[in-house]
């Protein structure tokens, strides 16, 4: 499987490599009501990053906007990036070429991190599975928490999908989810996945 | 409207014998031949039809690959359009780059080249354009494998009786994709690799 091969950190896969240790010892040590008080307070404050790719981005606009509006989950879509966002809805199609920046922000992103692929084209390629040219699933390139389905989906399946994330961070126990030792691994970077930046021409040939 | 025709006597006039003026759903098309490409974009051009919108190519199979030019003029109203189109043969697909008329031909031109493997002659640097880096082959030919279904099966059932034995509907004829290889490409099933 190409998420194995790659070498990705995939906390949806049980035997997949795990980033350890990007959660502080006290996640360890908390008494369970401590750590159910934890985790209401992260699944009503969820920091939403949208990695809005094509036509699905309009209806997460949508969702965002007045009439479903998400904020009333503790969904907040105003994250200045990745760096403050604590869920990243990737929604649109997913291309080859785009695939390493998916993965270069989602690394950017602190953990404990959630992913929810939103509509056919991100949860699997959709209508483009023979192209050329299309990431047959954003999960060969990050880890998704919830997939939602359609194309597009409407923004009430948007809603559906994170009351579903919710009801998982509720019931999740962060130790478990990030097992071992408080030791940071950096062999699993964006790097592997991205091209070198382009140097700025210089010869006249770029300039006919 | 006393000169709404001087594009087409100019056109005509540079584009020589064997020009054809058609119709493509309500747009004139003007087939020229290759040797003439250039000539008659800058007999458009210099005629006033100054904007140039998009370049593109059309694979014909047998009959070589058509490339097609929209060209503009936006002084006049109703805007005239224009389609200039041109035909080359499949095994010398080169054509003289337009850039030197419109310079907006360049990036249209990178990326039919990617696209279509069209060289075009004169062009400063046919760079790809939208392809990821060390992507083999032309795309948007029609020889083009789409073999991601050979990589891996589709997850979910694409024709009514595909499901599984819950579906009532009986099997039918399977439809294939253009493009998309017969069942023999794969996958296929563990341990049966030829």
């Amino acid at each position: 499987m190409a998420v194995t091969e790659l070498g990705m950190p995939g906390h949806g896969h049980p035997d997949g490599e795990q980033i350890a240790g990007s959660v502080g010892p006290a996640q360890r040590l908390v008494p369970d009501p401590v750590r159910i008080v934890l985790n209401w307070g992260r699944r009503y404050s969820l920091w939403v990053f949208n990695f809005g790719l094509a036509c699905c981005a309009i209806e997460f606009i949508a969702a965002s906007m007045a009439r479903h509006d998400f904020i009333r989950l503790g969904v907040i879509p105003f994250a200045p990036g990745p760096r403050q966002a604590d869920l990243m809805v990737v929604s649109g199609t997913v291309t080859d070429k785009m695939a390493p920046a998916v993965r270069r922000l989602y690394e950017q992103m602190p953990e404990p991190k959630y992913v929810i692929s939103f509509g056919a084209c991100s949860n699997s390629g959709g209508p483009y599975w023979d192209s050329y040219s299309v990431t047959k699933g954003v999960d060969q390139v990050v880890p998704v928490d919830v997939y939602v389905p359609g194309c597009p989906p409407r923004p009430e399946a948007l809603l559906q999908g994170i009351l579903r994330l919710q009801e998982k961070i509720a019931g999740e126990n962060l130790a478990a989810r990030y097992p071992g030792p408080a030791a940071v691994r950096r062999d699993s970077t964006p790097t592997i996945l991205t091209r070198p930046l382009v140097p700025p021409a210089t010869s006249e040939r770029e300039r006919p | 409207m006393e000169h709404s025709d001087d594009w087409a006597v100019q056109l005509a006039h540079a584009a020589g014998e064997g020009a054809e003026v058609g119709d493509a759903f309500g747009v004139p098309v003007f087939d020229v031949s290759a040797e003439r490409w250039v000539v008659t974009l800058q007999a458009a051009r210099d005629s006033g039809l100054t904007f140039f919108d998009w370049l593109s190519a059309v694979d014909e199979l047998d009959e070589g690959f058509s490339v097609v030019a929209h060209v503009a003029d936006q002084s006049r109203h109703p805007v005239l359009h224009l389609l200039l189109r041109t035909r080359i043969p499949r095994d010398a697909p080169v054509l003289p780059s337009a850039t030197a008329v419109y310079r907006g031909a360049a990036w249209h031109e990178r990326e039919t080249h990617e696209m279509f493997g069209i060289g075009f002659d004169g062009h400063p640097a046919l760079d790809p354009l939208l392809l990821p880096d060390g992507f083999e082959g032309h795309p948007l030919r029609k020889e083009f494998v789409l073999a991601a279904r050979a990589a891996k099966p589709w997850p979910g059932a694409k024709e009514p009786g595909e499901g599984g034995e819950r579906t009532a509907a009986p099997a039918r004829r399977r439809m294939l994709p253009p493009g998309v290889p017969d069942p023999s490409w794969g996958p296929r099933p563990p341990g049966d690799a030829p």
